[in-house]
């Protein structure tokens, strides 16, 4: 019976916490960092525990105070939710731990309290988002996501960081206001908000409302994609992403951007199910805007100097890989979607706090004063450059097997221009990507000795633990590939 | 569009005015250059949600949904658009708040809640 409380209690006793932080602040300030490290931790743990428990066996479903499901909130934690759990609690506790080093020099030290509200509500939501099975309890989570994002971003308190920040909230409070209008049609529709009876009532009245079915659907992509940055909603992302302190970059573009992906995954294949989404032009759509989110996200982030700009338009071309595979709509394309997903978080925490190192041992963010930091910071940016690789796709590291996964999927649809647009997109990341490992390395005169970096371990820690994922997702892909296709087919299958 | 559709369309008008204002919400926040303005056109867009959901579960003639043993069997409205509405409306208001104390700052800052006095002084 624990197994089946432990979702609820991870979730609840996160969100508790997330409200005492500020007091906890206030009696001793060092106090409620350690208090978020250890939260997350075993957060952490409990997915672990899940995740064994789930991933050989069946899906856990709760009813929240015991009401059965078409009345109660139902949580319903399967493959893909414990899947996606064990990624954004092992992220989260990575960066708890790498924020106890970078936090002090990011924000005002008043502030640390709050900073940490923020954080665990962020983190409560996500697990909320992932795991739930109503869908107006997801709309409840998104908010809750997209305020407390926000939030991590304002709470820098410089002039960039608020114009980016009323820039994200004006877009994101449009895109609730979308998927709340899409949640009122599928009531109105099936007087459900369940969302394995609304898939039921949705298969019978299918041919009855079909406008109303469209547009619900219409209205759910432009939501979730102007949450997640589909390519021409995606004007908020740079600037919010690379004016937000280091730490809250980490989790915006690693996994914020993602469970929107998720949700709206859960949307299509749990909601709509495989018939309907593949009968609508939504799949075709996909496709198009996700390459070109793929190419002209790789040539905007080409033009910016600013390292922590040119990784936030890199995460705009990245979300184009996850979006490519969902509108393939295979088994392939879409459990490469969900690996990338995965790699996409490895990869973009890694760059992102390696970013951040080096702007607190040189503070610099330029990419062209990077000479001879591969001798004064060498850890630092070995593993940068193990990050880099896999976002240029070179065998043996992560990036490698989401793209010929990709490939693998466009050639069960025939689209054999995909797998030339996924070369180019990889060509132009290294074009973009390589001169900074380059420059690290080869370049700012032969140094005699070589020193090791001068950060503090907790912020060393995260990044090479990034950075070993990396390279064991690209040697063993088969291990998550293997899970995520069982979830690909029971995607498909649905229904 | 025959006879028939008018009348329908009509019928349904809380539908109509929904779509009207979510439409005229989402304008005014992309077009407007007034940034209090631009909080007015979310809290707009949410409103027309709220009448939306309201719309959907009100039903013809029938009454508020409470229990009174005294009038026996008759036609309840649907309560639950009511309690979601509820949620909703504290979510806007979140949003609200939230967007006018960034808006404070910004004021702060620049001096100025005009977006294109903001850029030019970028």
């Amino acid at each position: 019976m624990l197994l089946h409380r432990l979702p609820v209690m991870m979730i609840i006793s996160t969100l508790i916490i997330a409200f005492l932080t500020p007091i906890f602040a206030r009696w001793e300030r060092e106090f409620c960092r350690y208090l978020a490290v250890a939260v997350t931790g075993i957060n952490f743990l409990i997915s672990i525990y899940l995740a064994f428990e789930i991933l050989p066996g069946s899906p856990i479903i709760i009813y929240m105070g015991g009401w059965q499901s078409p009345w109660g909130i139902e949580l319903k934690v399967d493959t893909m939710a414990s899947i996606m759990l064990l990624l954004i609690t092992g992220i989260c506790f990575l960066v708890a731990l790498y924020s106890l080093g970078i936090l002090e020099m990011e924000i005002p030290r008043e502030k640390t309290g709050w900073y940490y509200t923020a954080y665990l509500l962020l983190t409560a939501g996500m697990v909320g988002m992932v795991s739930t099975n109503d869908i107006f309890n997801l709309y409840v989570m998104v908010e809750i996501v997209s305020i407390c994002a926000c939030a991590l971003v304002v709470v820098k308190g410089s002039k960039e960081a608020t114009e980016a920040t009323l820039k994200y909230l004006l877009l994101a409070a449009i895109g609730s206001g979308f998927i709340l209008f899409a949640i009122g049609f599928l009531y109105m529709l099936t007087g459900n908000l369940n969302i394995n009876y609304i898939a039921g009532e949705l298969a019978m009245i299918k041919d009855i409302y079909p406008f109303v079915l469209w547009a619900s659907l219409g209205f759910f992509v432009v939501g979730f994609g102007l949450k997640s940055a589909l390519f021409p909603l995606h004007f908020w992302l740079p600037d919010a992403h690379s004016s937000a302190p280091f730490p809250s970059s980490v989790l915006l573009s690693s996994l914020v951007v993602k469970v929107y992906i998720i949700a709206l995954l859960k949307i299509f294949y749990f909601v709509f199910g495989p018939k309907i989404f593949g009968q609508s032009t939504m799949p075709t759509l996909l496709l198009v805007l996700a390459s070109m989110a793929m190419i002209i996200g790789s040539l905007f982030a080409f033009t910016q100097l600013d390292l922590k700009r040119r990784l936030a338009y890199s995460t705009v071309s990245q979300i184009g890989y996850i979006f490519l595979g969902l509108g393939l709509g295979t088994i392939w394309g879409l459990a490469a979607a969900l690996l990338h997903i995965i790699v996409h978080a490895f990869m973009k925490a890694c760059l992102f706090m390696t970013a951040g190192n080096i702007y607190y041992q040189t503070g610099k963010k330029n990419v062209r004063c990077f000479s001879g930091l591969g001798f004064t910071m060498p850890v630092t940016m070995i593993a940068f450059t193990v990050a880099i690789f896999s976002m240029v796709g070179i065998p043996f590291f992560g990036g490698f097997a989401t793209k010929y996964g990709l490939a693998l999927g466009s050639f069960e649809r025939n689209h054999y221009f995909i797998v030339v647009l996924l070369i180019l997109s990889g060509l132009l990341n290294a074009a973009y990507f390589f001169p900074i490992a380059w420059q690290a390395f080869f370049t700012g005169g032969a140094k005699e000795k070589i020193e090791l970096d001068n950060v503090p371990l907790t912020m060393l820690l995260p990044v090479c633990i990034l950075a070993v994922g990396i390279i064991l997702l690209g040697i063993f892909p088969q291990v998550p590939l293997a899970a995520l296709k069982k979830v690909a087919s029971g995607l498909l299958a649905s229904s | 569009m025959g006879k028939l559709d008018i009348i329908r369309l009509l019928n349904n008008f809380p539908f109509l005015i929904a779509i009207i204002l979510f439409s005229l919400g989402c304008l005014i926040v992309l077009t407007q250059r007034n940034l209090i303005k631009k909080v007015i056109g979310i809290n707009v867009m949410e409103t027309s949600i709220f009448l939306f959901f309201i719309a959907a579960g009100n039903i013809k003639g029938a009454v508020p949904p409470i229990y009174n043993p005294a009038q026996g069997d008759v036609l309840y409205v649907n309560p639950i658009p009511q309690a979601l509405i509820l949620t909703g409306i504290v979510v806007g208001f979140s949003v609200t708040a939230f967007a006018l104390s960034i808006i404070v700052s910004l004021y702060r800052f620049y001096g100025t809640v005009h977006v294109t006095e903001l850029m030019k002084m970028r």
